[in-house]
């Protein structure tokens, strides 16, 4: 079996008061694409609700799935064991699971951290636990998930994954 | 001495706590609450600073943030107001502008010159005899004037860029500020208050009333207590952007060195930011110890500072008699010069109570001490001599509408005010108080109490809110001004911009000599062009500016106002983007491995990419060139990882790529390759890439590193806006999977030892072929693609995995003599193969001009086909791709030399230019590709390469760019 | 300045990349003269005022959609997708 290796193999772990960066590393994701609401429908029929907008998760039995576009999803599941579920034949399969580092930021210093990163409103009033946004951290793309009251997941491009990562580390040493 | 003496009570200092910093070298001290103006003036010292032009003797001006004389620098920083600078333990400032010290200043000789220094002396003198002239001047005019000198060392400053959301923002926590913020705050809003002072409460912190002070700390208290609402001190709203989005300066604590920059996008503003007062404008109106009238009484109520014995007081209108009273209730003997013929009443009965003598229709005329105030002649309808400490002058109010105006609502002149007021406001954003025009204390409370309700209404809150209690404020008395902006008398030094050393004598030089408009008066005369940017001093020079052309002050307008407010540092702006954060660094799922095996990395573009490695050479020279010789004889691995990697899928995805590209793919069959070419609407190429069938639903498209992102828009441009009807979708893998060029001679061999179970023989895999392998738990994509020329192998696989796989090629390969090699001879392969790369793909070259002209269709349309073709892009003498071999040895070859025929003279564009050079092994020489006039129709010739830069010039052969293998059979091998 | 995103809201306008005039319509794959594409490509106005353009939310969902701004005041008009 080939070894799997992380993009933040160098980094290290923050710890400090009110707020922990770590890496989240163990998870698949799959993007699963569509393009007629009936297709929607049947991959509905098979998987459970989907989300309905953008920015917005539900949990199925698969794992979490986050709705990331018009007629996109992806499926989250933790570990990296877990089989996919049986999919429709309409359904667009796109294995994402190596492009993505996934950077855990808790704490309740953890909504500041992030206000110093991205553009969006982290207000526990506005960014609630079981929501997502699709934004820039240090001009690239990354998606922050709302897992807890104090609690999110970064997703950085791998290949952005040690920038974004110091990047976050960098605006905690601020706080 | 004369100036200002420290009260034993009062104040809002804290005479516990005692802090030593350091001025000019020396010891000074100060409490805890005080500015470095207010420690320095309690100390003593009235002159403090020298001016810009003249180096003229001044004090403090003011006790705010427009402050035009006393800069220092603090720290690593010039140009600091120390009126803005909260001293702390430590602090070392120093004076500007003047050797070797303002007391003693060897530049004042400028002064004795000042005739030649008046407006626009630039341009008068200085301009002889020779053209160049001024050249030679400009030097020592520059290090006679000045203000700070910028420090070399590295910021010691922490900056930090920070976003903030908030329903309500208010701008500045006066008494409309507060209003305004309880209103909004009562009703549960995310409210932002932000005040640039270090304490709340604006005009409130200089009024001297237990009442006022109650009032303020009872506001402060709620609004504390308050979850939804923040209090920001230090934070000045530098500008005013689309869409009601500020950005605020957080300056550090004292003593702190961590500072941000918070973008905070509000659904409402509620502009309170209050008014300026202005200075009167008269004979020696800049010595040390003449100030506004407001800082005066700031410096006592605040800092507990009056003037030793006397003051006079200098005005236009009612609001400096507070400043008389204030002080005469402190026991300085006071004296009023009244511009205006009579006071109201219940002024002058106060003036009589207090024993204060006023007379009316009377100036200042001249003010005597050089180094400080010691006379002040008044003139008009009296003459009186006065010996005095301090000269408080008032010429009015000028509402800060710098904010309101940024988003070009223009100020409007309000005649009965005497003052601009704002335009008008854009959807969402109101005004309280003093920036409105409105001087009263409760009338401010009033209007900041609506505008928080306007706010509310606005937001749609249906919530009832508590109203704003006023308890011990008093009504209001009416404002009144005349509009008399200076006084009679001579106006060589009587000065308008105190920055800038323009005096009212310039502006009559601006307008004698034709500039009337006010952006002429400002740049002629550099008005208002300084670090204050002219906030005690633009309007004075607008109302005499209209007065000499005689236009009302509305008809004469105003400059634009633009952020920032006050001065904005790039650190500041730049936050934590500086040093190796100035851009993301991307690195390639095998970067780690090439660290720890003697890689050099090199950058390109946002990527690190492994350059060359140290078992090569210790040099890249020597490096690529042995990695070169491996792959071209025995076998070599690279990382091609940063390649753009799409995913394209769908019932119509090959219907999709047949339209990009101009070759065809319809009919590509599943499990091969395919070099495309794609083009831009205009004809011209766009990038190129092999795209792989993997199924008859499914592409594996490669783009150039570069266009990687360009050419995924394009692809999602053209499915979303104009192809909707195609279903396909395009999902990047740039990401996901890593890959490796197994390349040369003995590379299928080491194909083979990695992957035993596949059949990677010549007919198992043929050329242009794709395979797909599960091998160690993962997908491995092997595809017999070739960049370098030779027989070759691209692997890709997971990024996950992407390293393990590496490393497991490289050790069942061992004995083959498999080595890694990096980004030159990667590129320097191709050069000698003629695969055309990014150097020669620059979005001005055509198919034909790289001579790929005939892989494009002929049939079936492509984009770009129809502009292809037109005029321009088929001219004969276009630049076309050759190949160029070095004539001359022992020579250097440059890329971006420009070619000229043998018989041309050197100079201009010549005919064409080298894109990409490289040593070949094969051939022993240097060789290059490039664009010449003509192309190949001049295979044979000799031409010359220039290198201006260096005054090169080589002499080059013209031959086909495939310098190597041209049949291909190592690729067939 | 934030732009209105069909799917993500109103976000800055940092995430988004501007793609051109979308007032215009482009010729069908395959069909259209030289001078056809050509004024598509290379001739269209710059209006001062209201403009119809496409953005594509380039840092977040990736979705291009067309806006209505007004190019002199800076000012959104409301959108489609």
């Amino acid at each position: 079996m080939l070894e799997a290796r992380s993009a933040l193999t160098t980094a290290r772990p923050l710890a400090g008061e009110g707020l922990a960066i770590n890496e989240a590393g163990d998870f698949l994701l799959t993007q699963l694409a569509w393009f007629d609401k009936s297709d929607e429908k049947t991959l509905k029929d098979l998987l459970g609700a989907l989300p309905a907008r953008v920015g917005q998760t539900a949990a199925a039995e698969a794992g979490t799935l986050l709705r990331t576009g018009p007629q996109q999803l992806w499926l989250l599941q933790e570990g990296r064991t877990a089989a996919l579920p049986l999919l429709p034949s309409s359904t667009l399969v796109t294995p994402l699971s190596s492009s993505r580092s996934r950077i855990a930021v808790a704490g309740p210093k953890a909504r500041d951290v992030l206000a110093r990163c991205a553009a969006i409103d982290f207000h526990a009033s506005a960014f609630k636990p079981g929501s997502f946004a699709m934004t820039g951290i240090h001009h690239t793309p990354a998606l922050i998930h709302c897992i807890g009251e104090d609690s999110f997941h970064v997703f950085a491009m791998r290949t952005f994954g040690l920038a974004v990562w110091e990047w976050l580390t960098d605006a905690a040493t601020g706080l | 001495m004369t100036g200002f003496r420290r009260l034993d009570t009062g104040g809002r200092i804290d005479r516990g706590k005692t802090i030593t910093f350091t001025y000019d070298g020396s010891r000074a001290f100060g409490f805890a609450g005080d500015t470095l103006a207010s420690a320095l003036l309690a100390s003593g010292r009235v002159l403090v600073a020298r001016s810009f032009k003249y180096h003229r003797p001044r004090g403090f001006l003011s006790a705010g943030p427009e402050e035009p004389n006393g800069l220092f620098t603090v720290g690593d920083e010039p140009n600091t107001p120390g009126t803005l600078c909260e001293i702390h333990e430590g602090l070392a400032a120093k004076s500007q502008n003047a050797w070797p010290s303002p007391d003693f200043d060897l530049m004042a000789i400028n002064g004795l010159a000042s005739p030649i220094f008046g407006a626009g002396f630039y341009y008068k003198t200085f301009m002889g005899p020779f053209r160049k002239s001024w050249m030679f001047y400009e030097p020592f005019i520059r290090k006679a004037a000045g203000l700070g000198i910028a420090s070399a060392s590295a910021d010691k400053t922490r900056h930090d860029v920070s976003h903030g959301f908030c329903d309500v923002l208010v701008v500045g926590s006066g008494p409309a500020g507060l209003a305004a913020a309880l209103t909004a705050g009562r009703a549960g809003l995310r409210v932002v208050l932000a005040e640039l002072d270090f304490e709340l409460g604006g005009s409130l912190l200089s009024a001297g009333s237990e009442a006022l002070e109650h009032w303020r700390k009872e506001a402060i208290s709620e609004l504390e207590a308050l979850k939804n609402v923040r209090l920001l001190t230090r934070a000045a709203v530098q500008g005013l952007y689309d869409g009601n989005q500020v950005v605020v300066q957080r300056r550090p604590e004292p003593g702190q060195s961590a500072a941000t920059l918070e973008i905070i996008r509000a659904r409402t503003i509620i502009h309170a930011g209050g008014a300026t007062e202005r200075p009167l404008v008269f004979q020696n109106n800049d010595r040390p110890g003449v100030m506004l009238a407001s800082a005066v009484r700031s410096y006592l109520h605040r800092h507990a500072l009056v003037p030793k014995s006397q003051a006079v007081v200098v005005t236009n209108n009612d609001s400096a008699y507070a400043t008389a009273f204030d002080l005469a209730e402190a026991g300085v003997a006071v004296t009023i010069a009244e511009l205006r013929a009579a006071p109201s009443g219940d002024l002058l009965a106060r003036a009589a109570q207090l024993g204060i003598a006023i007379f009316p229709n009377t100036g200042v005329a001249d003010v005597v001490g050089d180094k400080q105030l010691r006379q002040v002649k008044l003139g008009g309808r009296h003459s009186v001599t006065i010996d005095c400490d301090v000269l408080a002058m008032s010429g009015g109010w000028s509402p800060n509408v710098h904010l309101t105006s940024h988003g070009g609502i223009k100020p409007k002149f309000d005649e009965s005010l005497a003052a601009f007021l704002p335009g008008g406001f854009a959807a969402g954003q109101f005004g309280a108080g003093a920036l409105m025009g409105t001087f009263g204390l409760l009338a401010s409370v009033r209007e900041g109490e609506a505008a928080g309700q306007a706010a509310l209404a606005f937001l749609g809150s249906k919530k009832q809110v508590r109203p704003v209690d006023a308890p011990g404020i008093r009504e209001d008395r009416a404002y009144a001004i005349s509009p008399v902006w200076g006084t009679a008398g001579p106006k060589t030094k009587a000065f308008v911009d105190f920055q800038n050393d323009v005096t009212a004598k310039d502006v009559a030089t601006a307008h004698q000599e034709g500039y009337l408009s006010v952006e002429h008066l400002k740049r002629y005369t550099t008005l208002g062009m300084g670090t204050d940017q002219g906030k005690t001093s633009n309007i004075n020079a607008l109302a005499m500016m209209a007065d000499l052309r005689g236009l009302s002050v509305n008809e004469t307008g105003t400059t634009t106002f633009r952020p920032p407010y006050l001065p904005l540092t790039v650190g500041a702006i730049a936050g934590r983007s500086v040093g190796h954060h100035f851009r993301p660094t991307r690195r390639s799922p095998l970067h780690d491995w090439h660290a720890a095996h003697g890689v050099t990395f090199i950058e390109a573009g946002l990527w690190m990419r492994a350059w060359y490695y140290d078992w090569a050479g210790r040099t890249p020279e020597e490096a690529y060139v042995r990695e070169m010789e491996l792959v071209r004889k025995g076998v070599g691995l690279a990382d091609v990882s940063t390649l753009g990697k799409i995913d394209v899928q769908g019932p119509d995805a090959a219907e999709f790529l047949n339209r990009l590209y101009v070759n065809g793919f319809a009919k590509l069959p599943v499990g091969k390759a395919r070099y495309g070419v794609m083009l831009n609407d205009d004809g011209v190429v766009l990038d190129d890439g092999t795209t792989s069938r993997i199924s008859d639903t499914q592409f594996y498209m490669t783009t150039t590193t570069a266009q990687a992102g360009e050419v995924m828009s394009w692809l999602e441009y053209l499915l979303q806006c104009h192809w909707p009807e195609l279903k396909v979708h395009v999902a990047s893998l740039t990401d996901e999977w890593g890959g490796m060029a197994l390349s040369g001679p003995k590379s299928r061999e080491a194909l083979q030892l990695a992957f035993p179970e596949a059949d990677v023989s010549h007919d198992g895999l043929p050329y242009m072929g794709v395979k797909d392998i599960t091998f160690g738990g993962t997908t491995v994509r092997l595809m017999r693609l070739s960049f370098s020329g030779e027989l070759a192998y691209e692997i890709h696989c997971p990024a996950d995995f992407v390293i393990a796989l590496w490393e497991h090629v490289l050790k069942v390969a061992d004995p083959l003599g498999i080595k890694p090699y990096g980004l030159e001879a990667l590129a320097s392969l191709r050069i000698e193969k003629g695969h055309v790369a990014g150097l020669e793909l620059d979005h001005r070259n055509t198919l034909d001009d790289l001579g790929l002209g005939k892989m494009a269709a002929r049939e079936k349309p492509y984009i770009g086909k129809e502009l292809r073709f037109r005029e321009k892009l088929q001219a004969p003498d276009r630049w076309s791709l050759v190949g160029l071999e070095l004539m001359e040895p022992g020579k250097k070859l440059r890329g971006g030399s420009i070619l000229f025929a043998a018989a041309d003279e050197i100079k201009g564009h010549g005919r064409g230019y080298i894109t990409s050079v490289t040593w070949s092994t094969e051939l022993n020489k240097f060789i290059a590709l490039g664009l010449y006039q003509g192309g190949l129709k001049h295979e044979g010739e000799e031409i010359v390469a220039a290198f201006p830069l260096k005054n090169e010039q080589v002499k080059l052969k013209i031959v086909s760019p495939h310098f190597i293998d041209r049949e291909g059979a190592r690729l067939h091998a | 300045m934030r732009l209105p995103c069909p799917y993500c809201g109103d976000r800055d306008v940092s995430e988004f990349r501007y793609g051109g005039d979308a007032s215009r319509q482009r010729p069908a794959h395959g069909a259209g003269s030289a001078k056809e594409w050509h004024d598509y490509y290379f001739v269209f106005d710059n209006p001062k005022g209201a403009h119809t353009e496409h953005w594509q939310h380039v840092l977040g969902c990736r979705q291009w959609f067309t806006l209505n701004r007004d190019t002199a005041r800076n000012e959104i008009l409301g959108g489609e997708e």
